[in-house]
């Protein structure tokens, strides 16, 4: 009798917490809903109205590379593990659906003829690994499964010898270079350095590049996929799974002497990271009208790890915010400065590293959120007890006598 | 070799030639509560690292539950049941105690149970019910890092028995505690040790004396001695080891010693009184050169601060002789802060350990009474 009266005593907070996150699940999910059909039917003739059309395709390629950013936040925000390459993952992506692109029957010519910029290399066949490309099944596969398997493959490598910390860094950014200059010099294979052009492809008897309809075709699945790469991170990282990634980032000794193998986590985060970086750079390549190896410059891959920085790490939104918020302030400053966007990065990453060690959304959750209900009069948000974090005496003492020096 | 549960057989640890274990012979049976101690340096932790594969022996075998454990990675281990909390607590900090719990509990440990799996309403009660156990139940819902040292201490604790394993490493619980976070962390073990099988590296000897039934010292690498904790410490090679320094005593000199040091230090103190008087009386007595006695002196004051039981320490001391010879000299002792001119005649505590003492040693009356005329 007793004992069954302590049990339910204890199970209902349970039940209270349970209903409560039901709650916060929905209105998320309404959140994200009303934010993505702003994109798809707000945004675009808003910009139109207002004479910056070609603001539209710029928000449809940064939404893109949203994607990759929620990639980064998951293997660097969310397991600790910084990956510099993430540029091979998407140069992959980018590059499979270009070739698809590449083989679709051009109006006017006869079919079956292999793309143009073959004859300068003296290739009359098409070469093996083109073949597949000819399906959009095939394609649409290649583009999630490439990367991941390329990752994964490395991932087991690296992890599989317990290589940690800057050393994963280094060894993911010289697989970068090694994929750089091996795309870079195979003319014959893939045009070398100058790329894949898809903007002068067909696609369903339509131009890429210039047809309304395809681009914004590409708009709205690179809003639905950013939508469902939200989904699938959000479910990633909040079940056993988000807690499991948290504690290898935490303390991966205790996770092995606790019985589990944190390779098998990281060679799947890893995976799933770079497809992400796949499904972007396939959408990316389609809006900016061309894929080369830069996609594969050092430089594109740090950045992509700034924009996780700025937005704040460990936070999806924060990811995609910080994506589109450097994006486009790199777009507009180097408008107006053309020079002067690179000190401009260099100098938000150091605001980021400095002032918001946790990134924009990492600072509205804890400082923004508290000065926001002070505004409102509301007391502030106590991670411990109130007795210690607002009894001014405490707090007196911590600010003017914590980190002061001794006294002289 | 089937009813041991771990068995340590000629282990050799070598790193780049230094020998951190060396012809290492150790077992240990089902249900046992074993204390590991040792100087630093003995190898104590690299014991615990071979045992849950952290470090692959260079020669020898390891055997748990009669199974080879050297091909296995540390992962494997700790799923056969051997669960190990470090000296420095290690807990996953931006998570909570619950979800700490939680993850150590799970049994399928795979990228794809933790996808799909969901936690059983028996893993839930298993949580709650270690939350109480670990006194973190009121704390059981924010980040771990805000915990203090010794909850956390407790915390990792706890997710080593949410694994429910076997076998239990606990290195150095107590480092860094209060006095009576101590005691919590001893008494926890004490529970467990009443369902699991338990190895504790510990350094403070105060709670050595708390938790140990079986003692085992390791020194460069080897067992130096095994037996109860009044065995080991009354060792003069284990004195040694700690002391730096062979005592110049013998064992059974060392035995005289401790118990009318027990006698001064009835009253919960030592006057210096009593501590000079201890020194002449036992240097004269220990040695006749001159030069001699006074290096015992500073010798024998160490040992004054170390306390043991007076009943097991007694049953040693067989001849009559011997027995009379502590009886005057316990006498003298507890006499000593009374020549101080002090009213009461003497400490009513250090009095009635002294009855106690005599009642002990069983002495004839007449030897007694001689001894009362004598003084």
């Amino acid at each position: 009798m007793t004992v069954k009266s302590i049990e339910t005593v204890a199970e209902i907070p349970q039940r209270i917490t349970a209903r409560k996150r039901r709650k916060a699940l929905i209105l998320e999910v309404a959140i994200v809903v009303v934010v993505a059909l702003i994109l798809l039917f707000v945004m675009p003739p808003l910009l139109t109205a207002i004479g910056q059309g070609v603001r539209v395709n710029q928000l449809g390629r940064f939404l893109a590379l949203a994607i990759v950013a929620l990639g980064i936040d998951l293997i660097w925000g969310y397991t600790g593990l910084l990956s510099l390459g993430h540029g091979v993952f998407f140069a992959l992506g980018g590059y499979a659906f270009a070739m698809f692109l590449q083989l679709q029957p051009v109006p006017g010519q006869t079919p079956g003829q292999i793309p143009e910029f073959f004859s300068l290399y003296g290739v009359s066949q098409l070469p093996l690994f083109w073949q597949p490309f000819y399906s959009l099944p095939f394609t649409l596969l290649a583009v999630v499964l490439v990367p991941a398997i390329v990752a994964a493959v490395l991932g087991y490598l690296v992890f599989r010898n317990r290589i940690r910390g800057v050393y994963f860094s280094i060894l993911t950014q010289a697989a970068l270079i090694v994929f750089f200059n091996f795309f870079n010099g195979q003319q014959k294979l893939i045009n070398g350095t100058n790329g894949l052009k898809t903007d002068t492809a067909t696609l369903f008897g339509l131009q890429v590049g210039s047809s309304p309809i395809i681009q914004g075709a590409f708009y709205a699945l690179s809003v639905l996929l950013l939508v469902g790469g939200y989904a699938l991170c959000r479910w990633l990282t909040s079940g056993r799974m988000g807690r499991m990634l948290v504690a290898i980032r935490d303390d991966e000794t205790r996770v092995r002497f606790s019985g589990y193998n944190p390779t098998g986590y990281k060679v799947f985060v890893f995976a799933i990271s770079a497809a992400l970086a796949g499904v972007a750079g396939a959408l990316y390549t389609v809006q900016s009208g061309i894929i080369t190896p830069k996609a594969m410059d050092v430089a594109f891959s740090i950045e992509m790890v700034i924009w996780v920085a700025v937005g704040g790490r460990a936070t999806l939104v924060g990811a995609i915010l910080g994506a589109l918020i450097v994006n486009f302030a790199r777009t507009l400053l180097s408008e107006q400065y053309p020079e002067f966007w690179l000190f401009f990065q260099g100098a938000l990453f150091l605001i980021v590293v400095t002032v918001l060690p946790s990134g924009i959304l990492g600072w509205f959750r804890t400082d923004g959120m508290n000065w926001v209900r002070s505004l409102i009069g509301r007391p502030q948000l106590v991670q411990t007890y109130p007795s210690l974090e607002s009894d001014p005496e405490v707090v007196y003492e911590r600010e003017t006598l914590g980190d002061r020096e001794s006294d002289r | 070799m089937n009813e041991k549960l771990l068995a340590i057989e000629n282990l050799t640890v070598s790193f780049d030639g230094f020998k951190a274990i060396n012809n290492l012979t150790f077992s240990m049976a089902e249900g046992e509560l074993r204390v590991v101690i040792g100087p630093n340096g003995a190898g104590k932790t690299t014991f615990m690292d071979v045992i849950t594969g952290k470090t692959k022996p260079t020669e020898g075998q390891v055997f748990f539950k009669g199974r080879n454990l050297r091909p296995y990675t540390e992962h494997e281990i700790a799923r056969m049941g051997i669960g190990r909390k470090f000296q420095t607590p290690r807990v996953y900090q931006k998570l909570t105690p619950r979800e700490n719990l939680e993850l150590s509990c799970v049994r399928q440990k795979h990228v794809f149970a933790s996808l799909f799996g969901r936690t059983s309403t028996a893993e839930h009660r298993t949580v709650t019910g270690l939350l109480e156990t670990i006194g973190l139940a009121l704390k059981a819902d924010i980040p771990a890092e805000l915990l203090s040292h010794g909850e956390k201490q407790r915390l990792e604790i706890g997710m080593l028995v949410a694994q429910s394993p076997d076998l239990l490493l606990v290195d150095e619980p107590v480092a860094g505690l209060t006095d009576e976070e101590t005691e919590k962390v001893g008494d926890l073990l004490l529970a467990l040790a009443e369902s699991h099988s338990i190895i504790v590296i510990e350094h403070d000897m105060e709670f050595v004396r708390q938790i140990a039934r079986k003692v085992t010292v390791l020194h460069q690498g080897s067992v130096l001695c095994e037996g109860s904790i009044e065995e080991v410490q009354n060792d003069p090679r284990v004195i040694e080891v700690y002391l730096g320094q062979q005592p110049s005593i013998s064992p059974h000199q060392m035995k005289i010693l401790r118990i009318v040091t027990a006698m001064a230090w009835a009253d919960g103190e030592l006057s210096p009184e009593e501590s000079n008087l201890l020194l002449t009386q036992l240097s004269c007595l220990f040695s006749d050169d001159r030069e001699q006695q006074q290096q015992l002196r500073e010798e024998l004051r160490v040992y004054f601060l170390q306390e043991v039981p007076l009943e097991t320490a007694l049953a040693e001391i067989e001849s009559e002789q011997e027995r009379e010879l502590i009886a005057k000299l316990s006498y003298d002792v507890i006499r000593a802060s009374t020549r101080q001119g002090d009213p009461s005649p003497i400490n009513q505590l250090e009095a009635i350990a002294f009855q106690e003492l005599v009642k002990l040693l069983q002495l004839p009356p007449e030897t007694l009474t001689r001894l009362e005329i004598e003084v």
